[in-house]
């Protein structure tokens, strides 16, 4: 995450790095609150991550054009405020043209103010990088981000409760496994993957 | 210009953009939302009253909402009762229906929950729940089975419980008997006022 002031990064690797080596769930560990909470079925995961995007890519815009007026002792208060604003945006709009998804969804909309990966690509990227760039890893971040959640709900939505986006894939002799769509499953879903992830770039490093 | 001025100056200036996207946001999408929850009221309420083409409001107070279903004719069907019960988590916001002389419940549904996902959620199950719900005889208390039965073998007046969420389930039933009282009573009061009943 601190690799990202020593830069000579094209474009594409800055697009990249959000999806695998700085994954924002699997290897920075953030927004850990919403990923946990809201990925027990996949068409939640979904929204999310569409609403996580939508406020990181504008925000990343915004502090980025912002970067050169704002004085660092208000930087934070600025940013959250700029935050907040595009949180109830998405909120209002969900719940104006996708209620259900909306009601699914319920606290989890307004928390996004406080998910860290949004305050963290900020401070960490955007106010230190042109706009284009700030543009670029906040796409990457947030398709990393939802590549994370489509993952973790659709494990959790399969074994939970037999069914992917609603559809039953698995035939009636499969018994649900209540604890998979309960907070627990959340947990022991994104260890597991967490560990797999690190193991595959071990297995990846030692062959370079 | 000195910091504490540049300070000000950007505070209150991101504050006041803010502010006014967030104000033109709110009227673009407030008559919205406020249609989406009442259609799904509304189609609730036709739901619960077989047959109904119209649906009015006519009893309001806090978690307790009583609305009166018409044919195409104007006849008056039944009445539905959108109200709470305190569930495991959260309130359980639900909707029932009536029969005219309020002896007999037409169906049961729930609009909006939060139980244990697997668990309680089954309140919102037609398979699990929501069936046994269906012409119960309402003139006395409803009372739940525990353990569940087939529902041909339920009593009149009887509603099966949900394994493993004994909790949700009575949070209903007492709602359901709270509410019934409580309509009865506003009844016999003369509060309801249901107009247009002259049953031809």
């Amino acid at each position: 995450m601190l690799r990202e002031t020593m830069e000579s990064r094209s474009p594409l690797q800055e697009f990249t790095k959000g999806l695998w080596l700085d994954n924002p769930v699997s290897r920075q560990l953030l927004g850990m609150c919403s990923t946990l909470a809201i990925t027990n079925a996949v068409i939640n995961g979904i929204a999310m991550g569409l609403a996580v995007g939508f406020v990181l890519l504008f925000s990343s815009l915004l502090v980025s054009l912002a970067r050169k007026f704002v004085p660092s002792q208000v930087r934070i208060a600025t940013y959250i405020v700029i935050i907040a604003s595009f949180v109830t945006i998405a909120d209002r709009f969900m719940a104006a043209f996708f209620p259900p998804i909306s009601k699914a969804l319920g606290p989890y909309v307004p928390l996004i103010v406080v998910n860290c990966i949004i305050l963290g690509r900020a401070e960490a990227f955007a106010s230190k990088n042109s706009v284009g760039r700030s543009i670029v890893d906040a796409m990457g971040m947030s398709a990393g981000y939802i590549i994370a959640l489509l993952i973790l709900s659709s494990v959790r939505e399969i074994l939970g409760n037999g069914t992917i986006l609603g559809f039953r894939i698995l035939g009636s002799w499969f018994e649900p496994w209540i604890i998979m769509i309960l907070p627990p499953g959340a947990f022991i879903t994104l260890g597991i993957l967490i560990a797999l992830a690190f193991q595959i770039e071990r297995k990846a490093k030692q062959r370079r | 210009m000195s910091l504490y001025k540049q300070m000000v100056i950007v505070l209150t200036s991101i504050g006041i953009i803010s502010g006014a996207l967030l104000v033109s946001v709110n009227l673009l999408t407030k008559d919205r939302i406020a249609s989406n929850k009442q259609k799904e009221i509304e189609a609730a309420v036709l739901r619960v009253i077989p047959g109904t083409k119209a649906s009015q409001k006519i009893y309001e107070e806090k978690d307790f909402t009583v609305y009166q279903g018409k044919d195409d004719q104007g006849n008056l069907l039944g009445f539905a009762i959108n109200t709470a019960a305190g569930g495991f988590q959260d309130k359980i916001l639900y909707i029932f229906g009536l029969n005219i002389q309020l002896t007999r419940i037409s169906s049961l549904y729930v609009l909006n929950q939060k139980e244990t996902p697997g668990l309680g959620a089954k309140i919102a199950n037609e398979r699990a729940f929501l069936q046994f719900w269906e012409g119960k005889e309402c003139s006395r208390p409803l009372s739940l089975r525990k353990p569940p039965v087939e529902k041909e073998k339920l009593a009149a007046s009887e509603v099966n419980t949900i394994t493993g969420a004994t909790v949700s389930s009575r949070a209903v039933l007492s709602s359901v008997n709270a509410a019934l009282e409580k309509i009865k009573k506003l009844k016999e009061g003369g509060k309801l006022n249901v107009e247009g009943d002259h049953g031809e």
